[in-house]
């Protein structure tokens, strides 16, 4: 009996062993197949896939002979999957471009690589504006890829039918908004107010645009840019609360807002799918002191731990190269993140570019704040008092300035 | 006393049928909007104040969704993922919650809580970690992961209402069962179960509309192959008004359909409260 065990555990033993060996053999291969395939995360609509898909990586594909898995995914999900990937140490995405107003918690969780030893990958023709978003405490997280601002779409028909100009600073904003709602008795201009990061991103605007700067928020330009909107708020469509970066499109299609800051991508979905050709666009008003939009747009990022990083390397550097930035800016219409890059685009594109291109001048990147979740609450929350509850303007941004202060001693003391 | 029974009975008896209309009304009216948009021509909707009622259809929206190729791969995921989460489901949940059923009250009482202490935690809060333990097992992008992501959430409801539909049945007849000579397995399953498939089917129809449309660990645990709830999810995000509201119809449809089909097993009975004293 006591044989036939030992006989039993001897086999149990080389069985094993036999299928650490297979395993082991069989990791290498999975390991091996891997770095063929470079898995790409993006948040694109279909026409924009079909561009990545057609002209972008096949050629690529073919130069280095790796396979592109293209993964749709948003940017808000993006932070979700990559975090739960890296907690489970076992990362399965190589390479990500996301919006830039998105990159903080991607850093503050350790979910992307330093990419500083890259830098010179960065090609001169840059546009100088677009590196500092990618930096965070002096490292470069992200590279640059294709910046966007935010233009002001206008109806042109009605603009004409009241014999009204485009405004250009805030004095005629007021003055065109009381127009539309005299007229009409409704408001027809949208101020995105839905306390979300979309109101963050008009806040920002209004703010700088008075000299002000929204991480202090209780400055003499917060005020001014706070009771501006609580002047022009009687004026503005109702649907400015539920404004996003989403929702102008169906007003605008619908004619329900005539005047509406938003996308560029706008036009594309309101020219190309619903015919709207009556909607045109052109760069927005400047406040008291400047004119200033945020810039927006997606960088390239690396996920700690990205199972094929040599190859996901190439492709950034591929991305940025002027062969793929030509191609986003005549197939998609995309703002290009090199000076060199603009070829030929489609005569009805023309205008919106001219708009995108002049706001492009006045765009200021976001701070990459570790402590941004919090500036974004405390400008919603100050915006939700003064204008939705009627408080006192100073009163309200001296307490949601203390919020922010509060949350910057936090992170600087971690 | 009498008189004020006569009096609420009456109030509640008149206004039964308004408040049952209302509601109806209210539950409909999204379903309309949503597939009338999905079969009107586009000038009839974009437009300051579209028509309740549309007088001109199109099968424009179906056609484009349906020869994309973008629907088919996620509704069989979602089609499978639901069906076998249900079957598992009652598997599991049946035998337990007949044993609790029979159980004493105090115990009863005891385990249901204890069941319900799972679902305590909102699925956003247990989601990750959730996710994470799944990804190291290699469940991502895996049916089996959604399945077992949809069974936490699923489970406790379903012994839940299992508990309150075996309680209805009398212990006596089992009892009667074991007199006549039958074993116990035999009993359950030749006596009890089939007194308790209406119960069972509405605990299925109820699992299954739920992994149907679950949306929180599909979102955690797929990167590249959708179910239906995340590819509507994305033309919501990314598509046109149309787009949207014609898969937000696709989804729709089967709901529809399993809830028509199964509706007359669905009696108030059955979906009691487990503990019933």
């Amino acid at each position: 009996m006591k044989k036939f065990y030992t006989k039993l555990i001897a086999v149990l033993i080389i069985i094993s062993l036999l299928g650490t060996v297979i395993a082991g053999c069989g990791s290498k291969t999975q390991s091996e197949a891997r770095k063929k395939v470079l898995k790409v995360s993006m948040g694109l609509g279909e026409a924009e896939w079909k561009v990545m898909k057609e002209d972008i990586f096949p050629p690529f594909e073919q130069k280095y002979g790796v396979k592109i898995e293209p993964l749709q995914i948003e940017a808000g999900d993006l932070i979700k999957k990559l975090d739960a990937m890296h907690k489970a140490n076992a990362m399965d995405i190589d390479i990500i471009t996301q919006d830039n107003m998105q990159l903080a918690p991607l850093v503050a969780k350790g979910l992307v690589e330093d990419l500083s030893q890259y830098r010179d990958m960065i090609p001169k023709e840059v546009i100088p504006s677009l590196v500092p978003v990618g930096e965070f405490d002096g490292k470069l997280y992200f590279m640059p890829y294709r910046p966007n601002v935010e233009i002001a779409f206008y109806n042109e028909d009605k603009f004409n039918e009241y014999g009204l100009k485009l405004p250009t600073n805030w004095d005629e904003l007021l003055q065109v908004a009381k127009t539309f709602k005299e007229k009409e008795g409704i408001g027809r201009v949208i101020i995105k107010e839905n306390l979300g990061p979309d109101s963050t991103v008009q806040m920002f605007d209004l703010i700088r645009s008075a000299g002000g700067d929204p991480t202090v928020l209780n400055d003499e330009g917060s005020i001014k840019a706070f009771t501006f909107l609580k002047e022009l708020q009687p004026y503005l469509s109702p649907d400015s609360k539920k404004a996003d970066w989403n929702t102008p499109v169906e007003y605008l299609a619908k004619d329900s807002v005539y005047l509406v800051e938003n996308w560029p991508y706008t036009a594309n979905v309101l020219v190309e799918q619903y015919g709207k050709k009556n909607i045109l666009a052109y760069h927005g008003w400047a406040g008291p002191v400047k004119e200033s939009h945020v810039l927006g747009g997606e960088v390239i990022g690396i996920p700690t731990g990205a199972p094929n990083k040599e190859m996901a390397i190439k492709f950034m550097e591929y991305l940025m190269s002027k062969e793929v930035q030509e191609k986003l800016v005549t197939k998609l219409g995309w703002p290009s993140m090199r000076s060199d890059a603009y070829g030929k685009v489609a005569e009805w594109q023309k205008p919106y570019f001219e708009a995108i291109n002049e706001a492009l001048k006045h765009a200021e990147p976001r701070p990459n704040l570790v402590y941004w979740a919090d500036v974004d609450k405390a400008i919603n929350g100050a915006l939700r008092e003064i204008i939705f509850e009627g408080k006192d303007i100073k009163t309200t941004l001296d307490k949601y300035h203390n919020m922010i202060e509060e949350a910057k001693k936090a992170a600087e003391s971690k | 006393m009498m008189r004020k029974i006569d009096i609420s009975e009456k109030i509640s008896n008149t206004a039964y049928i308004p408040i049952a209309i209302i509601a109806a009304i209210l539950m409909v009216i999204p379903v309309y909007i949503l597939f009338m948009t999905s079969f009107a021509v586009p000038s009839d909707i974009l437009k300051p104040h579209p028509d309740f009622f549309i007088t001109r259809f199109t099968l424009d929206h179906w056609k484009n969704v349906f020869t994309s190729g973008n629907i088919w791969p996620p509704f069989k995921k979602s089609f499978v993922v639901a069906t076998m989460t249900t079957i598992i489901a009652i598997i599991i949940a049946a035998p337990a919650a007949y044993v609790i059923a029979r159980m004493p009250s105090k115990i009863k009482y005891a385990v249901v809580l204890s069941l319900f202490f799972t679902r305590m935690f909102p699925d956003v809060g247990i989601a990750l970690p959730i996710a994470v333990q799944f990804i190291k097992l290699n469940l991502m992008d895996t049916y089996l992961g959604l399945v077992m992501a949809h069974l936490i959430v699923n489970l406790p409801f379903a012994a839940w209402i299992l508990v309150g539909t075996f309680e209805t049945i009398p212990k006596d007849l089992e009892e009667a069962a074991l007199v006549d000579g039958t074993s116990k397995l035999t009993a359950l399953m030749r006596i009890i179960m089939p007194i308790a498939l209406p119960g069972i089917a509405v605990t299925a129809i109820f699992v299954w509309l739920n992994s149907w449309n679950e949306f929180t660990y599909a979102l955690y645990l797929t990167i590249s192959d959708r179910t239906l709830p995340l590819q509507t999810y994305y033309y919501v995000q990314r598509g046109g008004i149309f787009d949207s509201a014609t898969y937000a119809a696709v989804l729709t449809i089967p709901v529809m359909l399993v809830t028509f089909f199964l509706q007359k097993y669905m009696k108030s009975g059955y979906l009691a409260g487990a503990v019933k004293g």
